[in-house]
Formats: C-alpha cells, sequence, structure tokens
C-alpha cells in the first residue's frame, strides 16, 4: 500500500521528516519498502497557459505554441503532442529544467523554428505508465482546472508529497486504508488520529421498497446498495486525480474515481454499477454455476465456476464478486443512474476466485486478507456524498440491505504478569495500559493483574494473548527489549549418530582430493532414472517449472554429470567432485529418502605439472579412491567388486560393490557420452562412483581398541604367475588366502602384464605375501612351507605355473 | 747426494707435489710416495743407518719436521680438495628453484556448508542439538501443524512444489519444528534444537531465486524463555556470521507459527548503515525470520502452552553467504564452477 504523507496530514498532525517516520513505522509496525519524494530530480516545471496554437510551417504534426509562463512576455514552445491546443494549462520544462532521467531541457530550434523550453507528459515527467489517465497517455497533460501560469506544478500534481510503501504482511491487512494507516502511525507517534464519521442527508426518493434482493449469508455476511440518480460523469478534480495516481491508481472518470479512493480511505472495496443493470430491480449473490461466463470490465472472458461468487441481475452474471465487475454493467457514457455496492465477501471464496482467474485486484487483495466490518456503511455513505459533490447526483433514501450482519466485539483477557513473563520485561499495568490507549484499544483493569483488551473491528487480526503481547512488544519498542540467553538446566547439545557418519563421509572425500557440490534435487526424468541399479517409480512434482525440474533423483550421479557439463563447457577439464546428499524414489507406494555419496572425475588424478608426473583418470584410480574411502570409514572386511550393469555406465568397464554380499554402490566408467546431445560432454572420459549411505553408515562402528604396532619384523615373499585370461585377481587372492596359513598379514598384487612376450591368452601377475606372527619371530621354514601351500594351491585350483 | 741434500730437496718437491696435486686421489698418492713405506722419507730413514751417529741424529730430526710439515699440508690440502669437491657436486646440482611445484588437489567444502557447519558447532556449544528431517513432506506437517490451515493467505507467501495432495517438497525447515515438539519429553529437560537442510519453492531460477535452497531451523521451549532470550540469541548469532562491529534490529514481521514474529536485520557492511545499492539505501540488511512460538503450533504437538513457551527461527544458509562473501548470483551456488567453489578453501574451520 503506497500511502501518501499529505494525505495521512488529514489525520495526523506530523512535523517528524518523512524518511525518519518511515523508519519509526519500520521497526514499530510495518515495513516500509521505501520513501519516494516525486519531484526529486525536477527542476522548473511550471504551469504554462496556451495563448495560441498554430501549426508548424514544415511538419504534418508539429505546433508553434505561445504560452504564459507568468513572465512578461510569453514563450514560444514547439510541440509534437496530438492533443495540445489553444487554452490548456500545461506543465512546461522551462530552459535549463531536469525532467524524468535526469534529461537536460534547452532553448532550440525544431524544423527551423525555436522553441523556448518543452510541454510535457507526465510520463516524461517521472510518472509510471499505469497511473498515467489514459486520455493524455499519449500527449500532453492538461491541467483540468486553470492554475496560475509561471507557478511550479509539484503541489498541483502531488508531487510534493512523500510516498511510504508500506510492505504489510498479510496479519496487518488493515493498515491497507489511509484511516488503518493513521491509526498505526497515531500509536506509533502517540496521538489519536481524527477519523470523521459521514452523515448523509438523502435528497431522493426511497428507492429500495421494490427491490428484491438475494444473498447466501456465508458468501456475503453484509450486502448493501445505494442508488445515485442523474450522475454527470466527467474527469475528477485534480486533488482527486492526485490521491489517486500517488496510491498508484489510474484516474478513469469521477464514479469510479469515488469508488476508488474510498477503498483507499477506508478499505472497504467499493463498486459502481450502471443502475440499468439491474432493470428489474434484482439483486442476487450466489454460487457461479456450470457453464455460465462473463465478459470482465479488463474485457476478458471467463468461464464461471461453481466456487466463484457471482453477482446477477436475477437473470444473468454481472460482475465476479470481490474481484471484479462485469463488463456489460460497468459505468459508462451514457451511464446516469449508479448503483453503490459496498459488502463483506467470503475471504476465502475471494482468494480462490482470484487465483483461478489470475486477476488478483486491489479489491480481491482485500476481501480475502480481510476488511473492516463496521466500514461498510460509512464508506457507501461516503461514496454517496462524494458522487453528489463531484458528479451533481442525488442520493437516494434509503439502503439496500440485502445481508447486513453485525461482528461482535471479542474481548481477550490476558495478565501483566503474562506480558512480562513472555517478554522478559517488567512493565508495569499502567504502562501497559498506556500502549493500548495509544493503540486505541479499550482496556480495562479487572484487578491488579488481569486486563481485558476489547477489541473492535478495525483490528481483526488480534484473537489471543499473544496477539496482545505483540502490541505491547512493538509499541515498546524491540530496541528496549534487554537481550539475554536462556536460563535452563543443561541441554547437551551435538549432533545425531547418523549425522556424524555423513560428516565423517563428507570429511573423507574431502581428503581424497573432492570439491563438495550441492546440485539440484529436481531433474529431468530421463536424468532421475540414471545411475541406478534397479530403477523405482519416480516421485514428481505436479506443476512443473520446467521439463528439465520434473522429478526427483534417484541418484547424485546425475546431478554430478550435469556439473560436469557446466565446467567442462567453460574449459574446466580436471574436475574432482563429490556430493552427499538424497536421493528419492517411490517405492511399494512410499515416499522414499536415501543417503548417498557419490563422486566424479575428470582429467587427471593430480594436477598436471611440467614433469609429467600426473596419471589419467582411470578406472583403478577412482576404485582406490572408494577402497581409501572404506578403509577410512573402518570398512576393510568383505568389500568385494563384481563387474556389473548399471544405467548410464559402461557395460565392461563398472564393478557392483559389495560388502558381505549386500549391495553397496558401484564405479567405473561413465558411458561414453559421445552419442549425447551434451556438446560439452562428448570427448569427455569420465568415471565416478555413488555409494549408498544407508546402508554403509551401519557398519561404521565408531570406537578402537588400540593394538601395539608389531614388534617381530615380517617375511615378505614375491610369487610371479602364469595364468589364463580369464582367471580374476579376486580368484587368485582368495585362494592365496586360503592356501597360507595364519601368519598371512597381506597380499599386494605388484605386477601385471599380458602383452607380446607371453603366450596367447595367459598372462602374467606378481604379488607380494607378506607374513608375519604378532608373538614371535618368523622362521624361514615356517614361511617356505607356507609358499609351497600356495604354489600348489594355485597350480591345483587355478592351473597356475609359477616363473 | 748427501742425506741433508736430499732432505732439502725433498722438502722442496715434497710441498711442490702436495700443493699441485688437483684430486684426492692424487694427493692420496703423493702421500704415499712421501711418507708410505716405501716412501722417499722411509728411504732416507734407511739411508741414515749409513751415516755417522752425529750427522745421524740431526738427520733424524730434520726427517721428522720434515714429516710433521708434509703431514700437516697434506691434511691442510685434503681438506681443502674435499670441501672443493663437495662444493662441485651442490653446483651441479643446483635446480631452478623457480620453476613451479606439483600441487596436490585438495578438496574443498562447499560455501553453503561452510556457514551450516560453523553455526552447528555455534548451536551446539550452547547446548542445541541438531536434528533433520524428511524433504518430501506432508502437507500436515509442513503447513497444518504451524498453523497454516488450507486457504491460509500466507500460504501464498511460499509458492509449493506439490507432489500429490497431501505431500509437498517442504517449503520450508520449519516443519522439523512441528515433528521435534512433537516428539520430546519435556520431563527430561528442555528443547533445544536447530535443523538444517534444503527447501524447496516454486520460483525461477534467476540471480535472486532459486527453486532450492538451505535453511536452518532453530527452536527452544521450556517453561520460562523470553523474547529477550530470543533477541540475545539472535544477536549474537548475526555477530558471530558477521562481525561482532555489526548493528542490530529487530522489526515486527508475520509467521503464521510465532506471534510476536519479528525479523533482523544487520547494519549494511557495503556501506556501514549510510544506504547503498546492496542494502537498498536503507542501510539495513534483513537476515532472518524469528518470533515466539505461537500457542497454536504448542497446543498441536500436544504442549500445554499455558506452561511452556519458547522461540524459534528460521535463516538462509545461501542468504548468509551471498551476503557474508558477497556472491551476486545465487545459482553459482548450484552450477558448482570449480573456481567458484574453490576460492572458498580459505574459509573452511
Ligand atoms: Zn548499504
Amino acid at each position: 500500500m503506497l500511502v501518501s504523507y499529505n494525505w495521512l496530514q488529514d489525520f495526523l498532525d506530523l512535523h517528524e521528516d518523512p524518511k525518519a517516520l518511515a523508519e519509526k513505522i519500520t521497526r514499530t509496525g510495518i515495513e516500509i519498502a521505501s520513501t519516494v519524494h516525486p519531484m526529486t530530480g525536477l527542476k522548473k516545471l511550471v504551469v504554462g497557459h496556451i495563448l495560441s496554437c498554430e501549426k508548424h510551417p514544415d511538419s504534418d504534426h508539429l505546433h508553434i505554441t505561445q504560452v504564459d509562463v507568468g513572465e512578461e512576455k510569453p514563450l514560444q514552445i514547439v510541440c509534437g503532442a496530438p492533443n495540445v491546443a489553444k487554452g490548456q494549462y500545461v506543465i512546461v520544462a522551462l530552459h535549463g529544467a531536469r525532467i524524468a532521467g535526469n534529461e537536460k531541457i534547452k532553448r532550440g530550434k525544431i524544423r527551423g523554428v525555436v522553441s523556448e523550453g518543452m510541454i510535457c507528459g507526465l510520463q516524461e515527467i517521472g510518472f509510471s505508465d499505469h497511473v498515467v489517465p489514459k486520455k493524455v497517455a499519449n500527449g500532453i497533460f492538461v491541467f483540468p482546472e486553470p492554475l496560475e501560469p509561471g507557478s511550479d506544478v509539484y503541489h498541483a500534481l502531488g508531487m510534493d508529497d512523500y510516498i511510504l510503501d508500506f510492505d504489510i504482511t498479510p496479519n496487518r491487512a488493515d493498515t491497507s486504508s489511509m484511516e488503518g494507516a493513521a491509526f498505526e502511525v497515531g500509536a506509533i507517534i502517540d496521538q489519536t488520529p481524527k477519523i470523521e464519521e459521514c452523515t448523509v442527508k438523502e435528497d431522493g426518493p426511497e428507492w429500495t421498497q421494490s427491490w428484491q434482493g438475494h444473498a447466501d449469508l456465508k458468501l456475503a455476511p453484509k450486502y448493501l446498495l445505494r442508488r445515485i440518480s442523474n450522475v454527470k460523469l466527467a474527469d475528477s478534480p485534480l486533488w482527486l486525480q492526485t490521491r489517486l495516481w500517488n496510491a498508484g491508481i489510474r484516474p478513469i472518470n469521477n464514479v469510479v474515481d469515488v469508488t476508488n479512493y474510498v477503498m483507499l480511505l477506508t478499505g472497504q472495496p467499493m463498486h459502481a454499477y450502471d443502475a440499468t443493470t439491474f432493470a428489474n430491480q434484482t439483486v442476487e449473490v450466489r454460487h457461479g454455476r456450470k457453464g455460465e461466463k462473463l465478459k470482465l470490465i479488463s474485457q476478458d472472458e471467463i468461464d464461471v465456476d461453481p466456487d466463484d461468487v457471482v453477482i446477477t441481475n436475477g437473470d444473468h452474471i454481472v460482475g465476479l464478486a470481490g474481484v471484479m465487475g462485469g463488463f456489460d454493467s460497468e459505468v459508462n457514457d451514457h451511464t446516469t443512474d449508479v448503483i453503490l455496492e459496498s459488502a463483506v465477501f467470503d475471504p476465502a471464496l475471494i482468494r480462490k476466485a482470484a487465483l483461478r482467474h489470475a486477476n488478483r485486484t486491489a479489491a480481491s487483495a482485500r476481501f480475502e486478507k480481510g476488511i473492516n466490518w463496521d466500514n461498510t456503511e460509512k464508506a457507501i455513505d461516503i461514496a454517496a456524498l462524494m458522487l453528489r459533490n463531484l458528479a451533481s447526483g442525488r442520493i437516494d433514501a434509503g439502503i439496500l440491505r440485502v445481508n447486513d450482519q453485525p461482528k461482535p466485539l471479542k474481548a481477550i483477557k490476558t495478565t501483566v504478569s503474562h506480558i512480562n513473563h513472555v517478554l522478559g520485561t517488567q512493565l508495569t499495568v499502567s504502562e501497559i495500559t498506556h500502549i493500548f490507549d495509544r493503540l486505541n484499544l479499550p482496556l480495562k483493569r479487572e484487578d491488579d493483574d488481569q486486563i481485558q483488551v476489547t477489541v473492535p473491528n478495525r483490528r481483526w487480526d488480534l484473537f489471543i494473548p499473544a496477539d496482545l503481547i505483540e502490541e505491547v512488544a512493538r509499541i515498546y519498542g524491540y530496541d528496549n527489549l534487554k537481550s539475554t540467553q536462556p536460563v535452563l538446566p543443561q541441554t547437551h547439545g551435538g549432533y545425531s549418530p547418523v549425522e556424524i557418519k555423513q560428516r565423517r563421509v563428507r570429511e573423507v572425500l574431502q581428503q581424497l582430493g573432492l570439491d563438495e557440490t550441492i546440485n539440484y534435487s529436481l531433474t529431468s526424468t530421463e536424468k532421475a532414472k540414471l545411475f541406478t541399479q534397479d530403477p523405482n517409480p519416480l516421485v514428481t512434482v505436479q506443476w512443473p517449472m520446467n521439463s528439465s525440474r520434473v522429478a526427483l533423483r534417484q541418484s547424485l550421479l546425475s546431478g554430478l554429470v550435469d556439473a560436469a557439463s557446466y565446467n567442462l563447457a567453460r574449459q574446466n577439464s580436471e574436475l574432482h567432485l563429490f556430493e552427499q546428499g538424497r536421493v528419492f524414489n517411490h517405492a511399494q507406494g512410499h515416499y522414499q529418502e536415501y543417503e548417498h555419496a557419490a563422486a566424479l572425475y575428470v582429467g587427471h588424478t593430480q594436477p598436471t605439472n611440467w614433469q609429467h608426473i600426473d596419471h589419467e583418470v582411470d578406472f583403478y584410480g577412482v576404485k582406490g579412491q572408494v577402497v581409501s574411502l572404506l578403509t577410512a570409514l573402518g570398512i576393510k572386511e568383505n568389500v568385494s567388486y563384481e563387474a556389473g550393469q548399471i544405467a548410464g555406465m559402461h557395460p565392461t568397464r563398472t564393478a557392483i560393490i559389495k560388502i558381505s554380499d549386500v549391495t553397496v554402490g558401484f564405479v567405473g566408467m561413465l558411458l561414453p557420452q559421445y552419442q549425447s546431445q551434451d556438446k560439452a560432454l562428448r570427448n569427455a572420459e569420465m568415471y565416478g562412483f555413488e555409494l549408498d549411505l544407508e546402508k554403509i553408515m551401519p557398519l561404521m562402528k565408531p570406537g578402537v581398541k588400540a593394538q601395539p604396532a608389531p614388534k617381530f619384523p615380517s617375511i615378505e615373499r614375491d610369487l610371479s604367475l602364469i595364468l589364463d585370461k580369464k582367471v580374476s585377481n579376486a580368484q587368485i587372492i582368495s585362494a592365496i588366502k586360503a592356501s597360507a596359513g595364519k601368519y598371512l598379514q597381506q597380499v599386494t598384487v605388484i605386477d601385471h602384464y599380458d602383452g607380446v612376450q607371453i603366450e596367447h591368452g595367459k598372462k602374467s601377475l606378481t604379488y607380494k605375501l607378506t607374513f608375519l606372527n604378532k608373538k614371535a619371530t618368523l622362521t624361514d621354514d615356517i614361511v617356505n612351507h607356507a609358499m609351497d601351500e600356495v604354489i600348489e594351491s594355485l597350480k591345483q585350483q587355478l592351473g597356475a605355473q609359477v616363473r | 747426494m748427501d742425506l741433508f741434500e736430499r732432505v732439502k730437496q725433498l722438502r722442496k718437491e715434497g710441498a711442490k707435489a702436495i700443493e699441485s696435486a688437483a684430486t684426492e686421489k692424487k694427493l692420496d698418492e703423493v702421500r704415499v710416495k712421501l711418507m708410505g713405506r716405501k716412501g722417499e722419507l722411509t728411504e732416507i730413514l734407511h739411508a741414515m743407518k749409513e751415516i755417522d751417529p752425529q750427522h745421524r741424529r740431526e738427520i733424524g730430526q730434520e726427517v721428522n719436521q720434515l714429516r710433521d710439515q708434509f703431514t700437516e699440508r697434506l691434511d691442510v690440502s685434503k681438506k681443502a680438495l674435499v670441501k672443493k669437491m663437495v662444493e662441485q657436486r651442490l653446483e651441479n646440482e643446483r635446480l631452478d628453484v623457480t620453476l613451479p611445484g606439483r600441487p596436490v588437489s585438495l578438496g574443498t567444502k562447499h560455501v553453503v556448508r561452510i556457514l551450516q557447519d560453523d553455526l552447528e558447532r555455534f548451536f551446539i556449544g550452547m547446548g542445541y542439538q541438531v536434528v533433520q528431517g524428511p524433504e518430501i513432506e506432508s502437507e500436515h506437517y509442513n503447513f497444518e501443524m504451524l498453523n497454516l490451515p488450507k486457504d491460509h493467505p500466507a500460504r501464498d507467501m511460499q509458492a509449493t512444489f506439490y507432489i500429490d495432495d497431501d505431500h509437498l517438497l517442504r517449503s520450508q525447515t520449519s516443519p522439523v519444528q512441528a515433528r521435534t515438539l512433537e516428539k520430546h519429553d519435556f520431563k527430561k529437560g528442555p528443547l533445544k534444537m536447530i535443523s538444517p537442510g534444503k527447501v524447496y519453492r516454486r520460483d525461477d531460477d534467476d540471480a535472486t531465486h532459486s527453486h532450492q535452497f538451505a535453511q536452518m531451523e532453530g527452536l527452544v521451549v521450556d517453561r520460562h524463555i523470553t523474547m529477550g532470550d530470543l533477541k540475545g540469541t539472535l544477536e549474537s548469532v548475526a555477530k558471530h556470521v558477521f562481525g561482532q562491529d555489526r548493528e542490530t534490529r529487530l522489526r515486527p514481521s508475520y509467521f503464521p507459527f510465532t506471534e510476536p514474529s519479528v525479523e533482523m536485520d544487520v547494519s549494511c557492511f557495503n556501506c556501514d548503515g549510510k544506504g547503498c545499492a546492496v542494502c537498498k539505501y536503507t542501510g539495513w540488511i534483513e537476515v532472518l525470520g524469528a518470533g515466539m512460538v505461537h500457542p497454536n503450533v504448542l497446543e498441536n504437538a500436544g504442549i500445554d502452552s499455558n506452561i511452556y513457551g519458547g522461540f524459534a527461527f528460521g535463516l538462509g544458509l545461501d542468504r548468509f553467504a551471498i551476503l557474508k562473501y558477497g556472491v551476486g548470483d545465487i545459482r553459482d551456488f548450484y552450477t558448482n564452477d570449480v573456481r567458484f567453489l574453490e576460492q572458498f578453501r580459505q574459509e573452511e574451520n
């Protein structure tokens, strides 16, 4: 809500600098998003009176005008506006003037004719298009009344005002009116606002008796109509237009402007119908019906929904209640009699209708957040009076009260001690009483502690004691609250066991040289299914923003590939990325979330260098990272890697990772992306792994039982073997482990060869076996014996030859 | 030649030979030639037997003197040669130390995570428990339990991704408040918790909006929690993150699950409160929302709001990172350009 400082002066005696006032309001009530002084930056703009207006001899659209600007001689100004004419009072930018955009106006020649200034349109002096009256939107602004030539224009146009933008939270819709704002500012500066009541002297005949009105109490607990006859449609006087445009509303004509003005003043939305709409003297408020259509004032044709609330004339729909009137019932140039509507509609229904028809108006916004039930009649009376004054209308006697349900006042009880207990203050009952006085909320002291506040209907946001506490807190001032820390019994802060494990996983991944990324959980349906061993039903959102954010990911790798693509497109070709986060599915009809960890590698294992001491990322390097990770997590036993297939992974370069035969993830090369649509990925070799932490975290057992470092020396033996190519390292290792006896500490592959030096179909592998007896020094005899067993077993089981 | 003459000559030649030996090996040969078992000095000593005893003694003295002299000279020469040789070797080993070293790839924590970890430690130190909640949340916890019934206008404040009629991607971390309140046993002590995590809103991604971001929720509930406690807690958070010299202010705001509700601003770090483009010329930057837990939220969780009360707050981790590090575009957190990510390595703690 744009609140005019000058208009506020009608209610309050303001002396404060508008910006300082805005700061106070922000700290106490409503955030003031901005304070704008429209004339800022403008210079030498005065009223001019056009004495003559001739066509320019060398142009078919320019005019040469002589303009009285209060100086001895009139100024000659060349003007290109189509609406310029003799006799008009206009805005003149003199030589040396500044207009919008800090543009400077200079004397000059236009098509050979001297022009000593410029006649301006409102946009040219900083008005926004959406408030400029349509009539002057494509030309110069013409004052609707004579003004003193040479006087400056700012006051006449309301530009000397300060406009405070009240950023109103949904609970404080009571400040969406000048009266509401005046109460709020009054409480802040400790003044009682002057709120005027209204008494109407009706001067036309009684009109309501012959009318029929029906309205569901739930849809419209209040529904009042007044008839104003013989109105003369015209432009509103300038004072009214300036108040509207300073509030961000475009002036249209005196009837519509009055309804808008009254809404701004009282918060009560108003609507004016051409009275011929209700020729059969019937009005009805009801739900819409399937198949009904309505052409709105905005000229949009809508299909009425059964949940909409509509106004009818007993025959057809004439308006979408609380949102917008119908095009055919609108006040127009031929209107003589007007029906004014002032009502309270069901907030939820209005909200839904406005959303449904994508038509949130100033009226619907107020209805949905609530309005003051005690202003319905006052508003219609003020509007009637204004139409008499501004449009020479006749106020016909009587108000048609289709519904006029009163709203009882609420009384809220609380205690001074409770207020102090919640705020941490020591306010006295008289201090609290004073605060409610400032708010104009009647307070009754029941005893030394108990108080009761009666809430007028203009403050429909107050229901419970906590609401009163907020009123006390903000008027007392948050700045005045003492900062303390909770005084509580000891609590033990910390992470849950699961978080400790997730943090450990992230820590190790980072130690492995990986950069942590955070990727979007929402992705396309294709990507969401990639990199999962057995894809489950996807979780999809109902109204996706676009096709690349439809489904929740089932793997982290898909997001890491997006990150890789982004980087590769920017020539960042050395990537070591990880993410630890959640993946989702809809398995067995339940929404499931799983913590995962994944990594993606492109380029080299270490930064490339001039010594060429670096390796290209390959399967074994990445597998080594998995091993290091699992080892650092305390998982050393029963881990196996089996060739396997995963959507999106290379079919012959991928291993399924199992711990004790339970699949916990996979590692391998991503399917070469040469067919990919994504140009950035086409030439990249990418490796990665993905781990299901839900399976791994239970195996992470914190707590180490210390072992001394071995005291006795170990003995190492190398063993070179020639085997069939199809025999896997895993088979050999398990055969060695099974036959080497209890002193075998470790077996590692130290060489692998399958080149031309060896018989076709064979390969050579060399292992280092480490033997250790923790309790005594090992003898060669024991180790020799163990080696004999190993060799015999390898020969028998795997057909190995020893080299 | 008489022996005196030989000694004299040997003294001269020996000195010369020692001096001219250019390598350790040559010097060793000289030593053998002069003083070895078949060396010249030995020969002179052998020849001494032939001469008269009077001269023999004289010669003997001269030979001893000469031996000492040779020994000393050989020693000096040897040291000089070794020194020279070492110097030569070191010179041969000279490297161009200005050639680049081989850096090791270090991993970097994501900047949003850096802030999350920092705040978690801060709150854990004050006795808060860290709690996680689901990202696919029911409407019940995301809205209803938080005093946001259906058709509440404040639901418009958050455009929500719905999955079905009852489920959605949580639009805030606040549902974890409701879940924790429901479970907490106040007989075992006060509730003090924080809950960081991802949240989702139906916003188009641009420099200042993201359909996914990270929040941290905080909640303290017991018998005697005051708004002063909230103010004190928020001030210490703001100063911890943004610096001790920041000023803070609370101003009224609105959240359905707190009453009173406030937002906290800190004085603009860019202009120190004078007003600039960063703070939209207000001198203040909004950093978080908070308030006293709404009685309905407590009652919904089965807690007697006449006995228990407390405060809650919610802050945006992305927003904190944006403000703290001057990040111009929220999308930078999610596109993961490694040049962007790696600059925060030094901020880890
Ligand atoms: Zn600033």
